[in-house]
């Protein structure tokens, strides 16, 4: 009886290791079966019982970037073999390419205006962080509660005003519109969340190069910054991935050219029933989230209690 | 029970708050229970009241 | 040139008269770090906020801008809380509210007990748990709705070949009695990771030397999981029910796209009625009032977060 009371004995450990990898692979399946339906063709996706195996192809993503119109046989002849690798899908129905889909543009949307509101958070937020935790602010908790309670409004309470007031300044679907509105939502996250790793660094560094003759935004720029980087990174992966996520605010206030892909995804499916196009632009959309929560796993609590929990 | 009343007596900001929060708890409970519609349309006076007093209160000194 | 004359003036200054050669107070830098912040804030959420107080108390339609605006005081709000419709939709809500989290806490906090036993590899395993959680709901939902396909779909095929009954014979979400179900399987699904998390720290900060005191003690294994683990774990559970109360309380995007409210309205919680009284029948000034009575009790219940938050924070 000399082992230590808290560690589980070998049994208890292989109980514990076979329940969870049960729960796991449960949990993983059906992100796997929509991976899997992308490289399905129409037929096997809605196939019964469902394929396990099926032969690959690349038609949903070729029917996810482009539209398609079909051709008489004449047509279809007159226009020769085709080309290329994709073309040759679509001739397999009768089919010929007649130009680029929209879910291009859409995750380009994406993109600009989840690069851009995390940009703009993580500057206003880091500096606002830094104040928060090193300089006596009068009422600092009562901000600190408005800043977060901010991030707890429900989407669509807001939207009605945010809606109006879109329209009133001509900022209803466009990029900006979107930006600013997803920055002012992220702030809350990343003043929380970097106000803690700003509060880690020892106070001693800036002390000390304020003594070198450091001005206080030098000491900031200089010493600060540099040390948090760490912080300021994951931060900025956790803004990146809820202006990526949202649906809410964009399905409500852009239709168009400033539409982003959550809201366009559903629209995929169309007429025509076509799950692995739909299971296509979901993988593409939602694969680099699981890469950026692979990376973030180490900070992944910390983000989701607004820095509260530091394990 | 002794302390928590002279508490809410000396104005301090721990019981009070627990005051604010049965408030606010007690309102969102009637605002979604299948019971009472009397409940329901009462739930939002409650619910104010206890986010209002919780603001007021927790500047208490503690 | 210059530089060198200023750092030499600043090496003689002393103290603080060195600090304000050398640049702004103290003061004035934390008031421009924090103003800007502040600004974007009031203009994006206090300003609508107002905005919608001030809607709320009229009959206003953002579809027809040029009709006469007519000051109705707090009908608005009368008719909301005396409405038998969105009271239907608040206790859909509830339904939904309450058996995420039963499912949650349950799952989640099992899981958290398991991994915390350290068997080998529990990184990688916990890692591939919590993917679901960091997906864009929306887009979640509208995949549930592939699984949920009466013949087609993985779910009811792994529901039929574990139960023997039919995959065409039962439809998630097209089911009046199923579909509340559908929503609240696809939530557990996606959250459970998150309660995890949080229940795993729990387990975590617990000291060893509790256990080892409460040993020696002769306490049982039962009873040291009653009055160590579970007393210790629960701020950090609180902290977890109360963040996911307030989130599918105002849950819109994951339901919108797996049911879009129906069949009929079973499903229609509190944010989708919103968004159709709001978005569809364009009944601004009512809809601001309902807008305003879920963001109070939203309010209200995040204020008890913060408390919650402050409390695990201790630790």
């Amino acid at each position: 009886m000399n082992h230590s009371v808290t560690e589980p004995s070998r049994l208890q450990k292989w109980c514990a290791g076979i329940l969870v990898v049960g729960y796991a692979l449960v949990t993983i399946m059906p992100l796997a079966w929509i991976i899997a339906t992308g490289f399905k063709s129409p037929g096997d996706a809605i196939a019964y019982p469902p394929k396990l195996i099926y032969e690959p192809t690349l038609e949903g993503y070729v029917n996810l970037f482009t539209t398609r119109s079909r051709a008489t046989p004449e047509t279809l002849a007159q226009l020769g073999p085709p080309e290329t690798w994709y073309d040759a899908i679509v001739r397999q129905y009768d089919m010929v390419i007649s130009g680029p889909s929209r879910y291009g543009e859409r995750f380009v949307n994406s993109v600009i205006i989840g690069f851009g509101s995390t940009f703009l958070s993580i500057f206003l937020g880091t500096l606002a962080a830094y104040a928060f935790s090193r300089f006596k602010v009068p009422l600092k908790d009562d901000l600190m509660f408005f800043i977060l309670s901010t991030r707890m409004m429900p989407p669509i309470a807001v939207a009605i005003p945010i809606f109006l007031m879109f329209r009133q300044l001509g900022l209803s679907d466009t990029h900006l519109g979107m930006i600013l509105l997803y920055t002012a939502v992220n702030l809350s996250l990343s003043v929380w969340l970097l106000k803690g790793f700003i509060d880690e660094i020892p106070v001693e560094y800036e002390e000390a190069a304020l003594i070198d003759g450091y001005t206080r935004f030098q000491a900031f720029y200089k010493v600060v910054l540099p040390q948090a980087t760490t912080g300021i990174a994951s931060t900025a992966i956790f803004c990146l991935i809820f202006a990526w996520n949202e649906y809410a605010f964009a399905v409500l206030l852009t239709s168009g050219t400033a539409q982003t892909a959550p809201p366009f995804i559903p629209t995929i499916i169309g007429v025509g029933k076509d799950w692995p196009a739909v299971a296509a632009g979901a993988t593409l959309f939602l694969v680099p989230v699981m890469v950026f929560t692979i990376l973030l796993r180490k900070h992944l609590l910390r983000g989701i209690t607004f820095g509260a929990v530091r394990k | 029970m002794r302390g928590f009343v002279n508490g809410l007596i000396r104005l301090r900001r721990g019981p009070w708050e627990t005051v604010a929060t049965v408030l606010i708890a007690a309102g969102v409970v009637m605002l979604m229970q299948p019971f009472a519609l009397a409940a329901y349309t009462w739930s939002f006076a409650v619910t104010l009241t206890g986010t209002v007093m919780f603001i007021v209160v927790s500047h208490f000194p503690e | 040139m210059t530089d060198d004359i200023i750092s030499r003036e600043r090496a003689a200054a002393p103290g603080a008269l060195r600090r304000r050669i050398g640049g702004l107070s103290d003061r004035a830098l934390a008031w421009i770090f924090i103003v800007p912040t502040i600004l974007l804030l009031l203009a994006i959420n206090i300003f609508p906020l107002i905005w919608t107080i001030r809607l709320s108390l009229t009959n206003y339609r953002a579809n027809r801008t040029n009709a006469e605006l007519e000051w109705v005081g707090l009908r608005n709000y009368e008719r909301i809380l005396t409405d038998p419709d969105i009271w239907n939709s608040m206790q859909a809500t509830a339904h939904f509210l309450v058996w995420t989290l039963v499912f949650q806490v349950l799952i989640g906090f099992s899981l958290a007990y398991l991994i915390n036993k350290k068997f080998k590899g529990n990184d990688l395993w916990t890692t591939i748990i919590v993917l679901p959680m960091m997906l864009s709901p929306a887009v979640v939902g509208n995949f549930w709705t592939f699984l949920y396909q009466p013949q087609i779909g993985l779910f009811n095929y792994v529901v039929a070949f574990v139960s023997g009954v039919d995959p065409s014979s039962f439809s998630m979400i097209g089911d009046v009695r199923l579909a509340p179900w559908s929503i609240v399987i696809v939530d557990t699904w996606m959250w459970t990771p998150f309660v995890m998390l949080i229940c795993l720290a729990g387990l975590r900060s617990i000291p060893d030397y509790i256990y080892e005191a409460a040993e020696v003690d002769r306490a049982s294994r039962w009873r040291q999981f009653w009055t160590i683990t579970i007393p210790m774990v629960l701020p950090f559970l609180m902290l977890a029910v109360l963040f996911r109360g307030i989130e599918n309380f105002k849950m819109f995007d994951l339901v919108v796209q797996l049911t879009g409210g129906g069949p009929g309205s079973i499903t229609e919680l509190t944010s989708i009625n919103l968004k159709r009284e709001a978005f569809e029948k364009w009944r601004t000034g009512y809809s601001s009032a309902y807008a305003i009575i879920l963001f109070v009790t939203v309010f209200g219940l995040a204020s008890i977060y913060v408390k919650a938050l402050n409390k695990v924070k201790e630790r």
